[in-house]
Formats: C-alpha cells, sequence, structure tokens
C-alpha cells in the first residue's frame, strides 16, 4: 500500500475538497449567484466527473496502458469540459447583476 | 505596516489552491493504483484476504451452463487434445486410420477437419518451426529461463488408482468431523493458506469424469471404461494466478509454469491434510494430470461462469489462474453457483474470438456438447498455434484479452460493478466496446512466426525484468 492508494490520502483528499467548495461558495457569494441544493447537486457531479477523468488518465499510465490513457483521456476530458460548461451556464441561473453585496462581511480583514 | 488581507479573497484562494492540489492528488492516485504491488491479485496470498467477491449475493440455485439433452462423459484420449496426439502419432495419409484403434477411427470419422489439422497442418508447423528455432532468437533467453524455473518444483504425479492411492495409509479410521459446514470453512482456510487464491467446493457431478483415462496414466488401464469411484463425492477446486504482468506480454513471453507449480503444490498439500485426518483425497492438477474436467466443476463450486473462450471467468482474477482439484469424501457443504452475467458479456464483446490467431474460438452461439450447451472451442487450431509461435510453451492470448483479467484496481472494480448492477445490459455494450477501443490488441497475423507471416508480436510489451537485451550481453563475441 502506497500514500496515494492509503486511507490517509483520502483523509486529506476529502478536506481539500471541503475548502475548495467553502472557496467556491464564497466565490459565487462574491458573484452575487445564488447556489442552491441543485446547484451543489450538480458542482458535486461535475467534480466526479472530473476526479475520475484524471483518475482514468493516472491509472492508464501507471498500468501502462498508453492507449486508454489517451483515447480515454481525449474523450473523457471533452465530455468533462462540455458537462463543466453546462454547470457553469447553470450556475448563473439567479444571479443579480450591479445590486448590493449579499453578505454584508465582504470587505472583511483577516 | 502589516499587509492586509482580505478573508474572502483568502478562502476563494485556499479553495483554488485546493482544487489544483486535489486535482493533483487524483493524478498521483491514479498512477499509483495502476502500479500498486497490492493489484496485482493472488501474487502474495495473504490468507485469502483476496477471494473478496461477496459470492452469496450472486448465488444461484442452477449453474449458469445450460443441460439440453442426453448427457454423457468425455472420451479423454480423442476429446482431450494433449491424449489425441498421442492417439494419431505415426499416421500415414497413404495408408489411412485403417491400423488405428476404433475410437480413434470413430472420433475423427466424426471430426474430419481434426485429422488434417492434427496430422499434415501440425506437421508443416512442425517443419517451418524447427527451421525457425534454429535461429538465435535472443530476445527469449530471460523469459525461458525464468518459465522453466517456475516449472521446477513441483509434487509428483498420482501413480495409482483410486482404491489404492486416495486412502491414507494404515488403517486409519476417519476423525469424526462435527459439521460439514465447518469442515468447508476449515477446507477453505487451509486452501489459503497452502497458497492458493481461490478455493470452492462442490458436490461432484459424474458427468465431468472421463469415460475413458486420458493415456492410462494416474493407475488406470490404456482403453479401459472408467467407473466413478464413490468416495468422489465431493470436489475441491483450488487456483492461483500466473504472473499478471507476463501474462499481458502472452503469446510468447508468459508461462503458465508458475501457477501450474504453485496450484500442484496446493493441491497436493489439500491431500494430505484431509488424508490424515482419515478420509480419501485424490488431487487432479496441471499441465495433465486429470480423471476429470475442471471448468465445469469450477462452475459448480461457485467460483465463476465459463466464458466464451471456454475458461472459467472469476470475479477476482478473471481467467488468470491455473486450477487443481482435489475429489474426496469428507463430509462437507457445498458452494452454490453463481451468475455474475458472463453469458450475456460474451454475447456481446467476442475479444477473445477476434484476437485469437488461430480462429479456435467460436464466433456463434452456443452448441450442444454431451448434453450440455456452451461455446465450442476448437482444440486441434488452438494447440497447433502453440508450435506457430516462438517464445514459450502455449498461448494464453485469450487469457490476457479477456476483459475480465485485469488487475484489481479501483477502475477495473468499478467497472465489474457496473456491469454487475446493471439490469439492462446497455452498460455490458459500452463495457465491450470500451475495452477494443481502450485495450486493443494486434492484429491475430502478428502473433504468428515470422516464417508464417508474423512478427512473434505480444499483446503487452514485455515487463523490464524479462527484456534479455538489458541484462545480458548477446552480440557475438567481439
Ligand atoms: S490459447 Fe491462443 S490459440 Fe488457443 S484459444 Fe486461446 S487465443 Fe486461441
Ligand atoms: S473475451 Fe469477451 S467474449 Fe471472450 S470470454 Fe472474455 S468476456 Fe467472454
Amino acid at each position: 500500500m502506497w500514500f496515494f492508494t492509503s486511507g490517509a490520502f483520502w483523509f486529506i483528499e476529502g478536506i481539500l475538497c471541503a475548502l475548495a467548495v467553502i472557496g467556491l461558495k464564497v466565490w459565487m457569494e462574491d458573484r452575487n449567484t445564488p447556489m442552491r441544493l441543485w446547484k451543489w447537486v450538480l458542482v458535486g457531479a461535475w467534480m466526479l466527473l472530473l476526479g475520475f477523468t484524471i483518475a482514468f488518465i493516472g491509472t492508464s499510465v501507471g498500468e501502462n496502458e498508453m492507449v486508454a490513457a489517451k483515447k480515454g483521456g481525449i474523450i473523457f476530458s471533452v465530455i468533462c469540459v462540455i458537462f463543466g460548461a453546462v454547470v457553469w451556464q447553470l450556475l448563473q441561473i439567479g444571479r443579480v447583476k450591479n445590486t448590493g453585496d449579499l453578505k454584508t462581511d465582504k470587505n472583511e480583514e483577516v | 505596516m502589516k499587509p492586509k488581507v482580505n478573508r474572502r479573497n483568502f478562502l476563494k484562494a485556499v479553495g483554488a489552491g485546493s482544487a489544483v492540489t486535489a486535482s493533483a492528488g487524483l493524478w498521483f492516485f491514479g498512477t499509483q493504483a495502476g502500479q500498486d504491488p497490492a493489484s496485482y491479485t493472488g501474487m502474495t496470498n495473504r490468507e485469502g484476504g483476496f477471494q473478496t467477491f461477496n459470492r452469496r449475493k450472486w448465488s444461484v440455485s442452477k449453474p449458469t451452463y445450460e443441460k439440453v439433452g442426453e448427457t454423457s462423459r468425455p472420451d479423454a484420449r480423442t476429446e482431450v487434445i494433449f491424449a489425441r496426439m498421442g492417439q494419431i502419432r505415426g499416421y500415414d495419409k497413404a495408408k489411412g486410420l485403417g491400423e488405428f484403434p476404433q475410437h480413434v477411427q470413430d472420433y475423427y470419422k466424426a471430426h474430419p477437419e481434426d485429422l488434417e489439422l492434427d496430422t499434415t497442418v501440425r506437421q508443416e508447423i512442425h517443419a517451418k518451426r524447427s527451421e525457425e528455432i534454429k535461429k538465435p532468437h535472443d530476445e527469449f533467453i530471460l523469459s525461458k529461463a525464468w518459465s522453466s524455473a517456475m516449472g521446477a518444483v513441483g509434487p509428483r504425479g498420482v501413480n495409482a488408482p483410486p482404491e489404492k492411492w486416495d486412502f491414507p495409509r494404515g488403517s486409519n479410521t476417519p476423525y469424526k468431523m462435527k459439521d460439514p459446514k465447518r469442515t468447508s470453512r476449515l477446507i477453505k482456510k487451509i486452501s489459503h493458506q497452502f497458497g492458493s487464491t481461490l478455493v470452492g467446493i462442490a458436490k461432484l457431478n459424474p458427468d465431468w469424469v472421463y469415460k475413458y483415462p486420458m493415456n492410462g496414466g494416474r493407475g488406470f488401464k490404456a482403453n479401459e471404461p472408467m467407473e466413478v469411484p464413490e468416495h468422489w463425492q465431493y470436489a475441491i477446486v483450488v487456483g492461483v494466478p500466473m504472473s499478471w504482468d507476463p501474462m499481458y506480454a502472452n503469446p510468447p513471453y508468459g508461462t503458465s509454469n508458475d501457477a501450474y507449480s504453485l496450484s500442484r503444490i496446493v493441491a497436493h498439500r489439500l491431500t494430505a491434510f484431509i488424508k490424515n485426518l482419515g478420509y480419501a483425497a485424490r488431487p487432479h492438477t496441471p499441465g495433465a494430470d486429470y480423471d476429470l474436467m475442471v471448468p465445469p466443476i469450477m462452475v459448480d463450486a461457485g467460483l465463476g461462469e465459463q466464458g466464451r473462450h471456454s475458461i472459467v471467468i472469476t470475479p477476482e482474477l478473471g481467467c488468470n489462474f491455473r486450477p487443481s482439484i482435489v475429489t474426496t469424501n469428507i463430509p462437507m457443504a457445498p458452494d452454490k453457483p453463481i451468475d455474475i452475467g458472463v453469458q450475456d458479456f460474451c454475447k456481446t464483446c467476442k475479444v477473445c474470438a477476434k484476437q485469437c490467431p488461430s480462429g479456435a474460438i467460436s464466433h456463434g452461439e452456443k452448441v450442444e456438447i454431451r448434453g450440455y450447451k456452451r461455446y465450442a472451442l476448437h482444440s486441434s487450431k488452438c494447440s497447433n498455434f502453440w508450435s506457430s509461435k516462438l517464445g514459450n510453451m502455449g498461448c494464453r492470448l485469450c487469457v490476457a484479452v479477456c476483459p475480465y483479467t485485469r488487475k484489481s484496481n479501483w477502475l477495473h472494480q468499478a467497472a465489474l460493478n457496473v456491469s454487475l448492477h446493471d439490469p439492462t445490459g446497455l452498460s455490458d455494450i459500452a463495457l465491450a466496446k470500451m475495452q477494443e477501443v481502450f485495450y486493443p490488441g494486434q492484429e491475430p497475423q502478428k502473433y504468428y512466426m515470422p516464417s508464417m507471416g508474423g512478427e512473434n508480436a505480444s499483446y503487452r510489451p514485455v515487463p523490464w525484468w524479462l527484456k534479455t537485451d538489458d541484462f545480458i550481453d548477446t552480440a557475438d563475441g567481439e
């Protein structure tokens, strides 16, 4: 068992994903874009697809299956980009343009 | 002055950094998962830790082969290719089959194509091969040495009939076993302890026992019908994988010897263990030390299903294994057969049939053989190909290309689970297509030796530790 296939890796990966989600939440708030549950579900699905694509290519390279890495990489990456673009458009639904901040602590300093 | 950091921008930056780091982590996860020694299922025994598939969930009351007519037992003298090769030795086309025993004449009358393949065609191939092997083939020095070493250790074969050989010496009264279920559990644990990756138990169906012995070995008299001994009540099936990386470099670089040797050792150890408890036991082991057919017994024992290429496909190892069987009378609770969807998958897949260089694997539907429906395998074509290539003995390409024969990492486990849980069958079509697009093989002709129009190709590149050039100076002594 190596580090990247161990439980410790997935623990750290979970923390990183949580931080990425928090970052996305703050960013969307700053863009005055409300995030609903269905939007989070879409974001989650896209993250899974992206993760699958990266891990698929990596695993195929690790297995020395270069054809799978190349062909699978292209196919899944294209699907990932298209799905990502669609999700991004859907996330914009309900966005309030040029109005005041949704959050009062926007300029809070740490 | 202390620089001021905007809290929200900080969180966004951390989020973006985390996303990039998590993505990079997945890349490293992938590359390590692809090479992880733990994915080489069965190469360290882990005391049965590799037999992880939840068979109970997929168990069925009937095996996945179909009984469609009156059944009969196989005549090993002609139906087992290794025995048949011995039976037709000395054949002269001009004289015909007249001087051969009746069963040989009957077989070839029913299978005229086999006569040509087993005689004239084989002789031509052997002549070409004799010429071919006169040339130096340095690329196989290491793989041949490795294969030969793997076959160097093995127990002595069985040399007496069941009524003599199978029983413990002396007047051992069998110990009274408390409960058949417990005995099954014990036998499985012990088999794993002995080095087996897979183990399953079946009530022995007499249909799988040869009607005539292969070549009169193992204590049986040649050409005398075999009775199924009363004490062959159960069959314990054990199985171990062939080394994964060379297996993908078949036909020329792989070997069966590693798994043959360990499989034999496990079966003989298990036999000794059962005899020590006072019960009868007899091992049936590779290369050709059998009194029965193995694949249907594996199916009965719930280890897997028989595929289009006639080999049994297991959830853990695909078809990358070499089995042995111990027939015994120690009372056990047999396992149930399983249905993991192989029959449906093979209908669409056909990868093995398309890749098989000899055309031995059927592209068509199942046919009736001795009262059971299954895919036909043309063993004469298969064995002729073994001599049509160089490198290690045998071929095993159908093992390597089968989509079920994959190392145990998240990717292939996920594919197996999708296939298992999809009732529509659509995923089978997608997965079979993906196998062809993502994991393509060579043009079948390329697997032949050069004098037969090929390149002696392998399905996947030879592993680094079998590359002769990297270790041995093969240049002519300058
Ligand atoms: S071992 Fe080779 S020749 Fe024989 S059936 Fe399999 S792929 Fe074909
Ligand atoms: S390669 Fe495909 S058709 Fe052949 S046995 Fe394997 S799953 Fe079945």
